[in-house]
């Protein structure tokens, strides 16, 4: 204990010299000390300790790696981006979703053999609604990839099963949900609504009660399917807040995400 | 006699132990190289490669050693460098359909990255 104490009081001197966070210090103490002092780390001065701290370096390794991206497929690649503090997104144009992500896939340096999940978002303001959302592991380099592109309700987007074969259900699911139509899928079906299910449920316009319901009925003897029939006359709420509910996301530009709290000194504890 | 004991099994389901990497690995790196020559000289894409290929190539001449040549390239065993050039090449062979060289093929509307709408 009094060891580390003697350290603490070392720091507590450091901080009030430099008067803001200790994290750069922190390296010269032993893991055990730290989890084990309690009164360090009611000391410490670090501003928001429960946020995941961002690794500057890793997260440049990640831009570096969406330029390299963007450099080798100039045709395809519209933009790249890091969301969340260390997510690479590269944004490509519809055209351009095979060639990216089998460029990803193959090449030397990127080897995103692995296809993690396939998913769709619903924007009705936009001019092509739907975004198509590509998740990439890379098990050689141990990373992670997105790779985003869009779409209308009527044009087909290329299906990438010819390079990913894990794409076949991903993309039924999302033709299911958002009818977002995969042109050369080899079998592209209903895979997760009911049999003889019209309309697509994730689409925004698609109403939170569906369009028919399902009950047993006894006079008949089997289910019948009707039209849904609601108990009350629909009400349209008014639901909008009159506070602003996001004010930090007001002023940010579109795929950063910065704290700017992050860059202001912590409180300096006397 | 423990030189030339082979590779029991690379220990990767479905990948065999190769009997003649050194012969293998150069064959299909001539192979790439030969293709990317059908891409122009300034495309990032073809220089990026080219540099790869080259370095590995010149290992694969240097080290007679498997193990050292797996030391050396640092990108798992010789059977995986296989692989790993097999997708290359036939990667390179689809660049030259594609052209991805080439300006942006469309431009996105202006609202259609940004996030929140």
């Amino acid at each position: 204990m009094a060891a580390s104490g003697r350290i603490f009081r070392g720091i507590s001197s450091l901080v009030s010299r430099k008067g803001k966070c200790v994290s750069g210090f922190l390296p010269n103490i032993s893991p055990s000390l730290m989890s084990s002092n309690a009164i360090f780390r009611y000391n410490s001065t670090e501003s928001r300790p429960t946020i995941r701290k961002i690794d500057a370096v890793a997260t440049s390794t990640l831009m570096d790696f969406g330029l390299y991206v963007a450099e080798c497929m100039p045709k395809y690649v519209q933009k790249v981006q890091i969301v969340t503090g260390n997510e690479l997104e590269v944004l490509v144009a519809p055209q351009g979703i095979v060639p990216v992500l089998h460029f990803l896939k193959d090449h030397h340096q990127c080897q995103f053999a692995s296809l993690a999940d396939i998913g769709a978002m619903d924007v009705p303001s936009r001019e092509n609604r739907f975004e198509i959302i590509y998740n990439l592991l890379s098990l050689r380099f141990n990373s992670r990839i997105r790779v985003k592109s869009y779409t209308d309700e009527l044009t087909p987007v290329d299906s990438c099963y010819e390079v990913f074969k894990a794409a076949d259900w991903y993309e039924r699911e999302i033709w299911d949900m958002y009818g977002v139509f995969f042109a050369n899928h080899p079998d592209l079906r209903r895979i997760l609504t009911d049999y003889g299910f019209e309309g697509h449920p994730f689409r925004k316009d698609f109403p939170l009660t569906g369009y028919v319901e399902v009950r047993y009925d006894d006079e008949v003897k089997r289910v019948v399917v009707e039209p849904v029939e609601l108990a009350q006359e629909f009400r349209k709420f008014d639901l909008s807040s009159p506070w602003e509910t996001f004010p930090n996301l007001r002023t940010l530009p579109a795929g950063t995400e910065e704290d700017p709290k992050a860059t202001q000194t912590g409180p300096v504890k006397q | 006699m423990a030189g030339i004991v082979k590779k029991a099994a690379t220990g990767l389901t479905g990948l065999a132990v190769a009997p003649n990497p050194h012969h293998t690995l150069s064959v299909l790196y001539a192979k790439i190289l030969r293709t990317l020559q059908n891409i122009p000289q300034d495309a990032a894409y073809r220089r990026y490669t080219e540099q790869i290929i080259k370095e590995r190539a010149l290992a694969v001449s240097e080290e007679k050693d498997i193990k050292k040549l797996e030391d050396r390239i640092n990108c798992g065993q010789v059977e995986e460098l296989m692989v790993q050039a097999e997708n290359e090449l036939i990667l390179a062979r689809k660049m030259q359909v594609w052209k991805p060289w080439e300006p942006l093929v469309s431009e996105p509307a202006a609202n259609q990255w940004k996030w929140p709408v």
